[in-house]
Protein backbone atom coordinates (compact mmCIF):
# COMPACT_ATOMS: atom_id res chain seq x y z
CA UNK A 1 0.00 0.00 0.00
CA UNK A 2 1.02 3.86 -0.75
CA UNK A 3 -0.06 6.68 1.64
CA UNK A 4 -0.86 9.43 1.06
CA UNK A 5 -3.25 9.71 -1.01
CA UNK A 6 -6.49 8.73 -0.58
CA UNK A 7 -7.36 6.57 -3.60
CA UNK A 8 -5.02 3.70 -2.13
CA UNK A 9 -5.53 3.79 1.21
CA UNK A 10 -7.52 0.46 2.09
CA UNK A 11 -8.23 0.29 5.68
CA UNK A 12 -11.46 1.72 7.23
CA UNK A 13 -12.84 2.02 11.44
CA UNK A 14 -15.98 2.74 13.13
CA UNK A 15 -16.11 3.56 16.07
CA UNK A 16 -19.51 3.55 18.26
CA UNK A 17 -19.65 5.08 21.86
CA UNK A 18 -22.67 3.49 23.69
CA UNK A 19 -23.75 4.82 27.41
CA UNK A 20 -21.47 1.90 28.81
CA UNK A 21 -18.92 1.04 26.37
CA UNK A 22 -16.62 2.43 23.50
CA UNK A 23 -16.10 -0.20 20.36
CA UNK A 24 -13.81 0.48 17.58
CA UNK A 25 -13.45 -1.77 14.78
CA UNK A 26 -10.90 -1.35 12.00
CA UNK A 27 -11.51 -3.40 8.56
CA UNK A 28 -9.74 -4.14 5.22
CA UNK A 29 -11.07 -3.22 1.75
CA UNK A 30 -12.63 -5.93 1.43
CA UNK A 31 -14.36 -6.47 5.03
CA UNK A 32 -12.30 -8.26 7.12
CA UNK A 33 -12.18 -6.87 10.50
CA UNK A 34 -8.27 -6.62 11.61
CA UNK A 35 -8.68 -5.42 14.75
CA UNK A 36 -11.68 -4.16 17.23
CA UNK A 37 -11.45 -3.24 20.76
CA UNK A 38 -14.03 -2.00 23.66
CA UNK A 39 -13.21 0.09 26.32
CA UNK A 40 -15.97 1.41 28.73
CA UNK A 41 -17.61 4.92 28.36
CA UNK A 42 -18.77 5.98 31.64
CA UNK A 43 -19.21 9.29 32.62
CA UNK A 44 -15.32 9.44 33.76
CA UNK A 45 -14.14 7.64 30.64
CA UNK A 46 -15.81 9.81 27.87
CA UNK A 47 -12.84 11.44 26.68
CA UNK A 48 -11.03 7.87 25.60
CA UNK A 49 -12.99 7.44 22.78
CA UNK A 50 -9.26 8.46 21.11
CA UNK A 51 -7.55 5.86 23.32
CA UNK A 52 -10.02 3.31 21.96
CA UNK A 53 -9.38 4.20 18.35
CA UNK A 54 -5.29 4.45 19.31
CA UNK A 55 -5.43 0.74 20.80
CA UNK A 56 -7.47 -0.63 17.52
CA UNK A 57 -4.93 1.07 15.46
CA UNK A 58 -2.64 -0.14 17.43
CA UNK A 59 -3.90 -3.66 17.11
CA UNK A 60 -3.95 -3.20 13.46
CA UNK A 61 -0.52 -2.30 13.23
CA UNK A 62 -1.56 0.95 11.60
CA UNK A 63 -1.31 4.61 11.68
CA UNK A 64 -4.07 7.65 12.13
CA UNK A 65 -3.28 8.68 8.03
CA UNK A 66 -3.54 5.24 6.74
CA UNK A 67 -7.39 5.09 7.38
CA UNK A 68 -9.54 6.14 4.56
CA UNK A 69 -12.36 7.26 6.27
CA UNK A 70 -13.86 6.93 9.79
CA UNK A 71 -17.70 7.13 11.00
CA UNK A 72 -18.64 7.59 14.16
CA UNK A 73 -21.95 5.94 15.39
CA UNK A 74 -23.53 5.89 18.97
CA UNK A 75 -25.35 8.08 21.42
CA UNK A 76 -21.85 10.03 21.73
CA UNK A 77 -20.94 10.08 18.52
CA UNK A 78 -20.89 13.42 18.21
CA UNK A 79 -18.10 13.82 20.31
CA UNK A 80 -15.21 12.38 18.09
CA UNK A 81 -13.59 14.76 16.72
CA UNK A 82 -11.63 12.48 14.50
CA UNK A 83 -14.44 10.78 12.49
CA UNK A 84 -14.93 12.06 8.83
CA UNK A 85 -18.86 10.94 9.15
CA UNK A 86 -21.71 10.38 11.41
CA UNK A 87 -23.93 8.05 10.82
CA UNK A 88 -26.94 7.15 13.42
CA UNK A 89 -26.10 3.63 15.13
CA UNK A 90 -29.34 2.36 13.62
CA UNK A 91 -28.10 2.21 9.88
CA UNK A 92 -24.88 1.00 11.39
CA UNK A 93 -26.49 -1.60 13.36
CA UNK A 94 -28.56 -2.82 10.35
CA UNK A 95 -25.25 -2.74 8.52
CA UNK A 96 -23.16 -4.64 10.93
CA UNK A 97 -25.68 -7.58 11.33
CA UNK A 98 -26.04 -7.80 7.70
CA UNK A 99 -22.61 -8.45 7.53
CA UNK A 100 -22.59 -11.98 10.22
CA UNK A 101 -25.92 -12.44 9.39
CA UNK A 102 -27.32 -12.08 6.18
CA UNK A 103 -30.68 -13.29 6.26
CA UNK A 104 -31.17 -11.65 9.70
CA UNK A 105 -35.10 -9.64 9.48
CA UNK A 106 -35.06 -8.59 13.25
CA UNK A 107 -32.50 -7.23 15.36
CA UNK A 108 -32.90 -6.72 19.33
CA UNK A 109 -30.38 -4.66 20.27
CA UNK A 110 -30.05 -4.75 24.33
CA UNK A 111 -27.59 -1.65 25.86
CA UNK A 112 -26.65 -0.41 29.08
CA UNK A 113 -29.11 2.58 28.91
CA UNK A 114 -31.66 1.79 26.01
CA UNK A 115 -33.64 -1.04 23.98
CA UNK A 116 -34.09 -1.23 20.11
CA UNK A 117 -35.81 -3.28 17.41
CA UNK A 118 -34.61 -2.76 14.42
CA UNK A 119 -36.79 -4.12 11.05
CA UNK A 120 -34.15 -5.02 8.75
CA UNK A 121 -33.62 -6.63 4.86
CA UNK A 122 -30.36 -7.18 3.33
CA UNK A 123 -28.47 -4.47 5.49
CA UNK A 124 -30.81 -1.60 5.17
CA UNK A 125 -33.51 -0.29 7.99
CA UNK A 126 -37.05 -0.75 7.47
CA UNK A 127 -38.16 -0.13 10.68
CA UNK A 128 -37.64 0.19 14.35
CA UNK A 129 -38.60 0.74 17.77
CA UNK A 130 -36.80 1.97 21.30
CA UNK A 131 -36.86 2.24 24.60
CA UNK A 132 -34.47 4.96 26.36
CA UNK A 133 -37.24 6.87 28.71
CA UNK A 134 -37.48 4.20 31.30
CA UNK A 135 -34.66 2.19 32.39
CA UNK A 136 -37.28 -1.07 32.88
CA UNK A 137 -36.21 -2.93 29.74
CA UNK A 138 -32.89 -1.75 29.45
CA UNK A 139 -29.35 -3.20 30.60
CA UNK A 140 -29.54 -0.98 33.22
CA UNK A 141 -32.05 -3.08 34.79
CA UNK A 142 -30.05 -5.94 35.49
CA UNK A 143 -27.28 -3.64 36.54
CA UNK A 144 -28.81 -2.02 39.26
CA UNK A 145 -31.15 -5.20 40.29
CA UNK A 146 -27.66 -7.50 40.36
CA UNK A 147 -25.97 -4.67 42.34
CA UNK A 148 -28.83 -4.57 44.88
CA UNK A 149 -27.82 -8.59 45.38
CA UNK A 150 -24.05 -8.06 45.75
CA UNK A 151 -23.59 -9.87 42.05
CA UNK A 152 -21.35 -8.59 39.05
CA UNK A 153 -22.97 -8.86 35.94
CA UNK A 154 -20.42 -11.31 34.51
CA UNK A 155 -22.15 -13.55 37.55
CA UNK A 156 -25.33 -13.47 36.33
CA UNK A 157 -25.52 -15.65 33.65
CA UNK A 158 -23.85 -18.92 35.24
CA UNK A 159 -26.04 -18.10 38.29
CA UNK A 160 -29.48 -17.87 36.36
CA UNK A 161 -28.90 -21.49 34.37
CA UNK A 162 -28.92 -22.73 38.29
CA UNK A 163 -32.29 -21.63 38.68
CA UNK A 164 -35.12 -24.64 39.34
CA UNK A 165 -37.98 -21.89 40.29
CA UNK A 166 -37.73 -18.83 38.57
CA UNK A 167 -38.94 -15.85 40.70
CA UNK A 168 -41.69 -13.91 39.29
CA UNK A 169 -40.70 -10.19 39.97
CA UNK A 170 -43.90 -8.07 40.26
CA UNK A 171 -42.30 -4.64 39.53
CA UNK A 172 -41.44 -3.50 36.28
CA UNK A 173 -39.75 -0.31 37.98
CA UNK A 174 -36.30 -0.83 38.25
CA UNK A 175 -36.08 0.85 41.66
CA UNK A 176 -39.06 -1.10 42.97
CA UNK A 177 -37.69 -4.32 41.40
CA UNK A 178 -34.07 -3.37 43.79
CA UNK A 179 -36.61 -3.30 46.82
CA UNK A 180 -38.53 -6.31 45.90
CA UNK A 181 -35.92 -8.60 44.94
CA UNK A 182 -33.52 -7.74 48.44
CA UNK A 183 -37.06 -8.63 49.77
CA UNK A 184 -37.03 -11.90 48.40
CA UNK A 185 -33.60 -13.00 48.91
CA UNK A 186 -34.58 -12.13 52.81
CA UNK A 187 -37.90 -14.19 52.26
CA UNK A 188 -35.12 -17.44 51.46
CA UNK A 189 -35.73 -17.17 47.93
CA UNK A 190 -32.87 -18.51 46.16
CA UNK A 191 -30.87 -16.51 44.41
CA UNK A 192 -30.33 -18.20 40.91
CA UNK A 193 -34.50 -18.56 41.12
CA UNK A 194 -34.12 -14.91 41.75
CA UNK A 195 -31.88 -13.85 38.97
CA UNK A 196 -33.41 -16.07 36.28
CA UNK A 197 -36.65 -14.30 37.66
CA UNK A 198 -35.01 -10.85 36.29
CA UNK A 199 -33.59 -12.01 33.77
CA UNK A 200 -37.45 -12.96 32.60
CA UNK A 201 -38.87 -10.21 33.71
CA UNK A 202 -36.19 -8.30 31.43
CA UNK A 203 -36.84 -10.46 28.55
CA UNK A 204 -40.77 -9.89 28.68
CA UNK A 205 -40.29 -5.97 28.72
CA UNK A 206 -38.20 -6.30 25.61
CA UNK A 207 -40.16 -8.80 23.96
CA UNK A 208 -43.25 -6.16 24.05
CA UNK A 209 -41.28 -3.83 21.89
CA UNK A 210 -40.34 -6.46 19.79
CA UNK A 211 -43.93 -7.60 18.99
CA UNK A 212 -44.91 -4.13 18.39
CA UNK A 213 -43.12 -4.06 14.83
CA UNK A 214 -43.24 -8.02 14.30
CA UNK A 215 -41.12 -11.13 15.14
CA UNK A 216 -39.70 -11.86 11.59
CA UNK A 217 -36.80 -14.41 11.46
CA UNK A 218 -34.06 -14.58 11.54
CA UNK A 219 -33.66 -13.24 14.67
CA UNK A 220 -30.42 -11.32 15.87
CA UNK A 221 -29.87 -10.60 18.89
CA UNK A 222 -26.89 -8.24 19.79
CA UNK A 223 -25.70 -5.54 22.53
CA UNK A 224 -24.04 -6.38 25.64
CA UNK A 225 -26.99 -7.79 27.41
CA UNK A 226 -26.53 -10.67 24.58
CA UNK A 227 -23.03 -11.57 26.09
CA UNK A 228 -25.50 -12.66 29.40
CA UNK A 229 -26.39 -16.49 28.18
CA UNK A 230 -29.35 -16.03 30.74
CA UNK A 231 -30.53 -13.36 28.77
CA UNK A 232 -30.22 -15.10 25.64
CA UNK A 233 -31.95 -18.24 26.97
CA UNK A 234 -34.75 -15.88 28.28
CA UNK A 235 -35.38 -13.96 24.90
CA UNK A 236 -35.69 -17.30 23.17
CA UNK A 237 -38.57 -17.99 25.88
CA UNK A 238 -40.34 -14.76 25.40
CA UNK A 239 -40.17 -14.18 21.61
CA UNK A 240 -40.51 -17.78 21.16
CA UNK A 241 -37.93 -18.38 18.76
CA UNK A 242 -34.69 -19.17 18.02
CA UNK A 243 -31.46 -16.53 18.46
CA UNK A 244 -28.81 -15.95 16.23
CA UNK A 245 -26.11 -14.02 18.36
CA UNK A 246 -22.90 -12.62 16.88
CA UNK A 247 -19.32 -13.99 18.67
CA UNK A 248 -19.12 -10.24 19.66
CA UNK A 249 -22.44 -9.03 20.23
CA UNK A 250 -21.35 -5.61 21.28
CA UNK A 251 -19.10 -4.81 18.15
CA UNK A 252 -22.13 -4.43 15.51
CA UNK A 253 -22.45 -0.99 15.69
CA UNK A 254 -18.78 -0.51 14.84
CA UNK A 255 -18.24 -3.29 12.44
CA UNK A 256 -21.54 -1.26 10.83
CA UNK A 257 -19.64 2.03 10.79
CA UNK A 258 -16.50 0.91 9.60
CA UNK A 259 -18.56 -1.13 6.54
CA UNK A 260 -20.50 1.94 5.60
CA UNK A 261 -16.84 3.82 5.75
CA UNK A 262 -15.65 1.71 3.33
CA UNK A 263 -19.01 1.32 0.88
CA UNK A 264 -19.03 5.10 0.59
CA UNK A 265 -15.69 5.44 0.00
CA UNK A 266 -15.54 3.08 -2.82
CA UNK A 267 -19.10 4.49 -4.11
CA UNK A 268 -17.47 7.96 -4.17
CA UNK A 269 -14.18 6.14 -6.22
CA UNK A 270 -16.34 4.36 -8.71
CA UNK A 271 -18.38 7.92 -9.58
CA UNK A 272 -14.22 9.35 -9.62
CA UNK A 273 -15.46 11.84 -7.03
CA UNK A 274 -12.43 13.19 -4.78
CA UNK A 275 -12.74 11.71 -1.36
CA UNK A 276 -12.64 15.10 0.92
CA UNK A 277 -10.20 13.54 4.15
CA UNK A 278 -9.74 16.46 6.74
CA UNK A 279 -6.47 16.66 8.69
CA UNK A 280 -6.84 14.24 11.90
CA UNK A 281 -5.15 13.53 14.53
CA UNK A 282 -6.42 11.47 18.17
CA UNK A 283 -7.21 14.66 20.40
CA UNK A 284 -9.44 13.89 23.31
CA UNK A 285 -13.17 13.71 22.83
CA UNK A 286 -14.85 17.21 23.56
CA UNK A 287 -18.26 16.74 24.52
CA UNK A 288 -21.37 18.63 24.47
CA UNK A 289 -22.38 20.62 27.40
CA UNK A 290 -24.69 22.40 25.84
CA UNK A 291 -28.54 22.18 25.01
CA UNK B 1 -68.20 7.18 75.44
CA UNK B 2 -65.36 4.74 73.22
CA UNK B 3 -62.25 4.71 71.84
CA UNK B 4 -61.37 3.86 68.23
CA UNK B 5 -57.86 3.43 66.73
CA UNK B 6 -56.60 3.63 62.80
CA UNK B 7 -53.42 2.10 61.65
CA UNK B 8 -52.02 2.67 58.65
CA UNK B 9 -48.65 1.05 57.84
CA UNK B 10 -47.15 2.46 54.64
CA UNK B 11 -43.89 1.20 52.49
CA UNK B 12 -41.88 4.06 54.18
CA UNK B 13 -43.91 5.55 57.58
CA UNK B 14 -46.16 3.75 59.49
CA UNK B 15 -49.47 6.23 61.08
CA UNK B 16 -51.57 5.73 63.98
CA UNK B 17 -54.15 8.21 64.92
CA UNK B 18 -56.45 7.48 68.24
CA UNK B 19 -60.00 8.94 68.78
CA UNK B 20 -62.36 9.14 71.46
CA UNK B 21 -65.43 9.37 70.44
CA UNK B 22 -64.99 11.04 67.03
CA UNK B 23 -62.61 13.56 67.86
CA UNK B 24 -58.33 13.27 67.91
CA UNK B 25 -56.11 12.80 70.87
CA UNK B 26 -52.91 11.86 69.89
CA UNK B 27 -51.30 10.78 66.57
CA UNK B 28 -47.58 8.74 65.87
CA UNK B 29 -45.22 7.97 63.09
CA UNK B 30 -42.67 6.06 62.62
CA UNK B 31 -40.51 4.27 60.07
CA UNK B 32 -42.38 1.00 59.05
CA UNK B 33 -38.76 -0.78 59.28
CA UNK B 34 -38.87 -4.20 58.01
CA UNK B 35 -41.08 -5.82 61.44
CA UNK B 36 -44.39 -4.15 60.80
CA UNK B 37 -45.88 -5.97 63.82
CA UNK B 38 -43.42 -4.26 66.26
CA UNK B 39 -44.16 -0.89 64.50
CA UNK B 40 -47.63 -1.65 64.66
CA UNK B 41 -47.39 -2.94 68.30
CA UNK B 42 -45.04 0.48 69.19
CA UNK B 43 -47.42 2.67 67.64
CA UNK B 44 -50.57 1.48 69.49
CA UNK B 45 -48.63 1.45 72.85
CA UNK B 46 -47.21 5.20 72.12
CA UNK B 47 -50.95 6.41 71.34
CA UNK B 48 -52.56 4.73 74.59
CA UNK B 49 -49.44 5.96 76.69
CA UNK B 50 -50.77 9.83 75.20
CA UNK B 51 -53.73 9.28 76.82
CA UNK B 52 -54.89 8.85 81.04
CA UNK B 53 -56.08 5.59 81.95
CA UNK B 54 -55.34 3.36 78.86
CA UNK B 55 -59.20 2.51 77.66
CA UNK B 56 -60.54 -0.59 76.69
CA UNK B 57 -61.55 -2.30 75.20
CA UNK B 58 -60.72 -0.64 72.07
CA UNK B 59 -61.70 -0.62 68.39
CA UNK B 60 -58.87 -0.99 65.87
CA UNK B 61 -59.10 -0.64 62.00
CA UNK B 62 -55.85 -1.35 59.96
CA UNK B 63 -54.91 0.01 56.77
CA UNK B 64 -51.87 0.70 53.90
CA UNK B 65 -49.52 -1.95 52.61
CA UNK B 66 -48.93 -3.81 55.86
CA UNK B 67 -52.30 -3.81 56.87
CA UNK B 68 -52.39 -7.64 57.31
CA UNK B 69 -49.49 -7.16 59.91
CA UNK B 70 -50.92 -5.69 62.25
CA UNK B 71 -52.11 -8.46 64.18
CA UNK B 72 -54.82 -6.34 66.88
CA UNK B 73 -57.03 -5.05 64.34
CA UNK B 74 -60.52 -5.72 64.51
CA UNK B 75 -60.66 -4.92 60.74
CA UNK B 76 -58.89 -3.52 57.84
CA UNK B 77 -60.17 -1.21 55.45
CA UNK B 78 -58.99 -0.03 52.16
CA UNK B 79 -56.36 2.67 51.90
CA UNK B 80 -58.12 4.39 49.53
CA UNK B 81 -61.60 4.78 51.61
CA UNK B 82 -59.54 6.02 54.36
CA UNK B 83 -57.74 8.76 52.81
CA UNK B 84 -60.89 9.72 51.83
CA UNK B 85 -62.45 9.51 55.42
CA UNK B 86 -59.73 10.96 56.58
CA UNK B 87 -59.88 14.44 53.93
CA UNK B 88 -63.35 14.40 54.24
CA UNK B 89 -62.85 14.95 58.42
CA UNK B 90 -60.49 18.03 57.61
CA UNK B 91 -61.83 19.41 54.65
CA UNK B 92 -65.82 18.35 54.46
CA UNK B 93 -65.53 20.80 51.02
CA UNK B 94 -63.00 18.63 49.00
CA UNK B 95 -64.28 16.85 45.90
CA UNK B 96 -60.83 15.20 45.27
CA UNK B 97 -57.96 13.98 47.48
CA UNK B 98 -54.21 13.11 46.17
CA UNK B 99 -52.42 11.48 48.46
CA UNK B 100 -48.32 11.27 47.38
CA UNK B 101 -46.46 8.20 49.20
CA UNK B 102 -43.14 7.17 49.31
CA UNK B 103 -44.26 4.28 46.33
CA UNK B 104 -47.27 5.21 45.10
CA UNK B 105 -49.77 8.38 44.53
CA UNK B 106 -53.31 7.96 44.29
CA UNK B 107 -56.04 10.71 43.03
CA UNK B 108 -59.70 9.76 44.61
CA UNK B 109 -62.48 11.65 43.86
CA UNK B 110 -65.13 11.80 46.90
CA UNK B 111 -68.55 13.34 47.26
CA UNK B 112 -69.63 15.36 50.52
CA UNK B 113 -69.75 12.34 53.48
CA UNK B 114 -66.94 10.98 52.40
CA UNK B 115 -67.32 8.39 50.50
CA UNK B 116 -65.08 7.47 47.41
CA UNK B 117 -66.57 7.83 43.45
CA UNK B 118 -63.88 6.91 41.69
CA UNK B 119 -59.85 6.73 42.21
CA UNK B 120 -56.48 5.78 40.22
CA UNK B 121 -53.30 4.92 41.57
CA UNK B 122 -49.81 5.66 39.69
CA UNK B 123 -47.46 2.43 41.72
CA UNK B 124 -45.81 1.09 39.04
CA UNK B 125 -43.08 4.03 38.41
CA UNK B 126 -40.99 5.37 40.72
CA UNK B 127 -40.80 8.55 39.13
CA UNK B 128 -44.42 8.88 40.08
CA UNK B 129 -43.92 8.58 43.52
CA UNK B 130 -42.29 10.23 46.67
CA UNK B 131 -39.59 7.55 45.77
CA UNK B 132 -38.24 10.03 43.14
CA UNK B 133 -38.07 13.21 45.34
CA UNK B 134 -35.68 10.58 47.79
CA UNK B 135 -33.58 9.25 45.15
CA UNK B 136 -32.40 13.09 44.11
CA UNK B 137 -32.34 14.03 47.24
CA UNK B 138 -30.08 11.38 48.10
CA UNK B 139 -27.90 12.60 44.87
CA UNK B 140 -27.98 16.38 46.07
CA UNK B 141 -27.11 14.99 49.63
CA UNK B 142 -30.09 16.97 51.05
CA UNK B 143 -32.69 15.52 54.01
CA UNK B 144 -36.30 15.22 52.23
CA UNK B 145 -37.12 18.21 54.93
CA UNK B 146 -34.97 20.48 52.77
CA UNK B 147 -36.14 19.35 49.66
CA UNK B 148 -39.27 21.71 49.46
CA UNK B 149 -37.44 24.95 50.68
CA UNK B 150 -34.33 24.87 48.51
CA UNK B 151 -36.81 23.80 45.63
CA UNK B 152 -38.30 27.61 46.11
CA UNK B 153 -35.34 29.34 46.12
CA UNK B 154 -34.67 28.02 42.46
CA UNK B 155 -34.84 30.81 39.15
CA UNK B 156 -33.63 28.04 36.64
CA UNK B 157 -35.20 24.79 37.44
CA UNK B 158 -33.42 22.26 35.54
CA UNK B 159 -35.89 20.09 32.90
CA UNK B 160 -35.43 16.10 32.97
CA UNK B 161 -35.42 14.19 29.80
CA UNK B 162 -37.40 10.84 30.72
CA UNK B 163 -39.59 10.28 32.95
CA UNK B 164 -37.42 7.98 34.61
CA UNK B 165 -36.33 7.77 38.04
CA UNK B 166 -33.16 6.13 37.13
CA UNK B 167 -32.10 7.35 34.25
CA UNK B 168 -33.14 10.90 36.61
CA UNK B 169 -30.48 10.16 38.82
CA UNK B 170 -28.04 9.58 36.60
CA UNK B 171 -29.24 13.03 34.47
CA UNK B 172 -29.17 14.65 38.44
CA UNK B 173 -25.55 13.60 38.84
CA UNK B 174 -24.61 15.15 35.76
CA UNK B 175 -26.09 18.14 36.76
CA UNK B 176 -23.77 18.32 39.86
CA UNK B 177 -20.90 17.37 37.90
CA UNK B 178 -21.23 20.46 35.64
CA UNK B 179 -21.74 22.79 38.53
CA UNK B 180 -25.97 23.68 38.22
CA UNK B 181 -27.34 24.70 41.49
CA UNK B 182 -29.19 22.16 43.88
CA UNK B 183 -32.07 23.99 44.15
CA UNK B 184 -32.40 23.97 40.33
CA UNK B 185 -32.46 20.72 40.27
CA UNK B 186 -34.73 19.72 43.33
CA UNK B 187 -36.84 22.20 41.33
CA UNK B 188 -36.90 20.49 38.51
CA UNK B 189 -37.28 16.98 40.47
CA UNK B 190 -40.50 19.08 41.69
CA UNK B 191 -41.44 19.86 38.18
CA UNK B 192 -41.38 16.44 36.60
CA UNK B 193 -43.30 14.76 39.84
CA UNK B 194 -45.79 17.16 39.58
CA UNK B 195 -46.81 16.67 36.10
CA UNK B 196 -46.97 13.14 36.55
CA UNK B 197 -49.24 14.17 39.51
CA UNK B 198 -51.12 16.41 36.93
CA UNK B 199 -51.81 14.02 34.25
CA UNK B 200 -52.98 11.29 36.95
CA UNK B 201 -55.68 14.15 38.09
CA UNK B 202 -56.77 15.26 34.64
CA UNK B 203 -57.33 11.45 33.84
CA UNK B 204 -59.41 10.97 36.41
CA UNK B 205 -61.14 14.02 35.92
CA UNK B 206 -59.87 16.71 38.67
CA UNK B 207 -63.10 18.43 40.12
CA UNK B 208 -62.73 21.32 43.07
CA UNK B 209 -61.49 21.60 45.69
CA UNK B 210 -58.67 19.51 45.85
CA UNK B 211 -56.96 18.53 48.62
CA UNK B 212 -53.09 16.57 48.62
CA UNK B 213 -52.04 14.63 51.67
CA UNK B 214 -49.11 12.05 52.36
CA UNK B 215 -45.54 12.63 52.97
CA UNK B 216 -45.26 14.39 49.25
CA UNK B 217 -47.16 17.21 50.60
CA UNK B 218 -44.86 18.37 53.44
CA UNK B 219 -42.29 19.22 50.06
CA UNK B 220 -44.09 22.37 49.85
CA UNK B 221 -42.05 22.81 46.23
CA UNK B 222 -43.92 19.73 45.32
CA UNK B 223 -47.32 20.98 46.10
CA UNK B 224 -46.59 24.77 44.78
CA UNK B 225 -45.10 22.74 41.36
CA UNK B 226 -48.83 20.95 41.29
CA UNK B 227 -50.67 24.18 42.12
CA UNK B 228 -48.88 25.75 39.09
CA UNK B 229 -49.30 22.40 36.98
CA UNK B 230 -53.13 22.29 37.56
CA UNK B 231 -54.03 26.19 37.75
CA UNK B 232 -55.25 25.17 41.02
CA UNK B 233 -55.24 25.96 45.11
CA UNK B 234 -54.74 22.95 47.22
CA UNK B 235 -56.03 22.63 50.92
CA UNK B 236 -53.09 20.86 52.77
CA UNK B 237 -53.41 19.75 56.14
CA UNK B 238 -51.39 20.59 59.02
CA UNK B 239 -50.03 17.18 59.22
CA UNK B 240 -50.89 15.24 55.78
CA UNK B 241 -48.96 11.71 56.77
CA UNK B 242 -51.95 11.08 59.18
CA UNK B 243 -54.78 11.23 57.32
CA UNK B 244 -55.13 8.15 56.40
CA UNK B 245 -54.87 6.94 59.63
CA UNK B 246 -57.39 9.11 60.97
CA UNK B 247 -59.89 8.11 58.05
CA UNK B 248 -59.13 4.50 59.16
CA UNK B 249 -59.71 5.32 63.28
CA UNK B 250 -63.26 7.14 61.59
CA UNK B 251 -63.87 3.84 59.50
CA UNK B 252 -63.82 2.11 63.56
CA UNK B 253 -65.96 4.62 64.61
CA UNK B 254 -68.26 4.39 61.87
CA UNK B 255 -68.09 0.90 62.16
CA UNK B 256 -69.20 0.90 65.91
CA UNK B 257 -71.61 3.20 65.53
CA UNK B 258 -73.26 1.43 62.99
Amino acid sequence: MTKGSPPNLPYFAGIDIGSTMTKAVVIDAAGNIISAVKGPTGAEHRHLANEVMAKALEAAGLRLEEVGWIVATGYGRFNVPFADEHITELSCHARGVYQLFPNARTVVDIGGQDAKCLKVREGKLVDFAMNDKCAAGTGRFLELTAQSLGIGLEDLAALSLRASKPVEVSNMCTIFAQQEVVLRLSQGERIEDIIAGLHRALAERVAALVRRLGIEPEVVLTGGVAKNAGMVQAMKEALGCSLLVPEEPLLTGALGAALLAMERTQRLLAQGKPLKTKARHLEKATFYTGS
Amino acid sequence: MGWYMGIDIGSTYSKGVLLRDSEPVASSIRLSGIDHRTTADAIRKELLARVESPPQPIEVVATGTGAGNVPFANSQASDIVCTARGINRLFPQARTAMDIGAQSTRVIKLDGRGMVTDFVVSEKCAAGSGRFIEVIANVLRIGLEEFGPLSLQSRNPVAFSTGCAVFGESEAITRVAEGVPKEDIAAGVNLALAAKIASLAKRIGLELPCAICGGGALNQGLTAAVEKELGIKLLVPPEPRTVTALGAAIQAYSGAAA
